[in-house]
């Protein structure tokens, strides 16, 4: 009797390390996607998840319930970029009871801290699953950190720390980065997708569509638009680049608000999306680096 | 005729604890300074937000002063700490953006700074006489406002 369970034993073990060998490769996200978030939904961990789901070939945002949660996928390394942040908040905001799941990329999970931190979304009402992306995408995107802190899919790869968008400019004389900026500013048509795509952009009244600060009968508007949108990021902007993905004009946002981002980590030593500290912009920040006293 | 001098038009966000009473004294004490001044009284400087110097450009500008009280001597305990958190922000921006952050002046000036606040201004003015009209925050300068040479945008 002792004997077999100490067999039965040994098996769990072989089966465990064998497990893990699968684990640290790719077969095991594959084979598991489904299983977790099957497991998630059947236990009632969450009520809903925000996942992929591939229709006509192409990845698309979709929640999964208890009811289809037969069409959920294996998972892949995917490409695909969506602002799943912000049909949470939207879902979230209707449903404040509800817990939900989603999947995430690493600026999405710092998105995700961002909008906990401004109490936009109840830590314990979102349950987040990691996905790594691929060296490309964080090559394209000069990403610091392409993967979420907690990965369940894919293999990280390395941060990448050259920042070729905003050092072009920097080497610019004044006037001359004056002229490139406007010659792209000016093809602003004002969608506001910028805005509508941002998973950080919150706000229920926006500044952007102020009658008095940006005129609504012009266009393209002034690069004040810009500007102002560029102040709305400080100590905010996770750096995914949906804004400038989702721009039909192609202005490159995202060199602007990288270097929005660059200033406040230079003067404040502030980085959005990291747990702890609040924005040096919230009313009760930082404010240890400021001379003390009167000058 | 004479061209005349290039005349700024400076705005200044002063804040009504200090650096209004400052600009009062100034006008009691019967100091001068240059008259390129446009004065907007505050609460507080802390209360100036960013989209203001932006708009401040935006419509012309040439210059945008915000003063306030001394750090530690705000009315509101820590406004202060906030304008100047914010205006150095907007110095990197305006810099990034291809304005020139020269054109924006943070200075503490307190109730009893009459002198120093004339002195501000005769300093400020004369810096942006040299730095001449602010480039326009229109994207396309052509069909907006037009870019006029220096001397012909008098006030």
């Amino acid at each position: 009797m002792e004997d077999r369970r100490l067999k039965s034993e040994a098996g769990l073990h072989r089966m465990r390390s064998l497990f893990r060998l699968l684990s640290s490769s790719f077969v095991k996200d594959w084979v598991e996607m489904e299983t977790k978030i099957k497991n998630l939904l059947e236990e009632g961990r969450v009520d809903g998840f925000w996942a992929y789901k591939t229709a006509h070939g192409f990845p698309v945002p979709w929640l999964f319930t208890n009811e289809n949660a037969h069409e959920l996928e294996p998972w892949q390394p995917t490409s695909a970029r969506y602002p799943l942040l912000k049909l949470l908040l939207a879902l979230s905001r209707q449903n404040p009871e509800k817990i939900y799941g989603i999947l995430v990329r690493g600026c999405e999970e710092r998105g995700l801290q961002e909008l906990f931190k401004w109490s936009q979304l109840d830590r314990n009402k979102v349950i987040a699953l990691g996905q790594a992306c691929s060296e490309e995408m964080a090559l394209y995107c000069e990403c610091r950190q392409p993967y979420p802190d907690r990965l369940d899919y894919g293999r990280a790869v390395a941060p990448v720390s050259k920042n070729d968008r905003i050092e072009g400019l920097h080497a610019m004389e004044m006037d001359e980065r004056l002229d490139w900026w406007r010659t792209h500013m000016n093809r602003c048509i004002r969608c506001h997708g910028c805005r509508d795509v941002c998973p950080v952009c919150f706000c229920t009244e926006c500044s952007l569509q102020h009658p008095d600060l940006i005129p609504g009968t012009e266009l393209p508007p002034d690069t004040s638009f810009h500007l102002v949108r560029a102040v709305h990021m400080g100590g905010r902007c996770i750096d995914c680049g949906l804004c400038e993905e989702v721009c039909p004009a192609r202005i490159p946002l995202r060199s602007l608000y990288k270097e929005v981002n660059r200033l406040v980590e230079e003067i404040y030593g502030y980085t959005p999306g990291t747990e702890g500290a609040m924005s040096p912009f919230t009313f009760l920040g930082e404010e240890l680096l400021l001379p003390q006293g009167p000058q | 005729m004479r061209e005349r001098e290039f005349e700024p038009k400076i705005l200044a966000f002063l804040c009504n604890w200090c650096s209004y009473a400052g600009a009062d004294l100034a006008g009691v004490s019967r100091l001068q300074y240059p008259p390129n001044i446009r004065v907007i009284r505050v609460m507080c400087s802390g209360s100036v937000s960013l989209h203001h110097l932006l708009h401040a450009f935006q419509k012309g500008a040439d210059g945008v002063l915000v003063a306030g009280c001394h750090i530690g001597d705000c009315h509101y305990l820590k406004g202060n700490y906030m304008t100047l958190k914010r205006v150095k922000f907007i110095e990197g921006l305006l810099r990034f953006a291809g304005y020139d952050p020269a054109r924006l002046r943070l200075e503490w000036i307190s109730a009893a700074e009459g002198i120093k606040f004339a002195e501000v201004v005769r300093d400020f003015t004369s810096r942006i006489q040299t730095l001449g009209p602010t480039p326009s925050f229109e994207a396309i300068p052509q069909y907006g406002r037009q870019e006029t040479e220096v001397g012909s945008r008098t006030a």
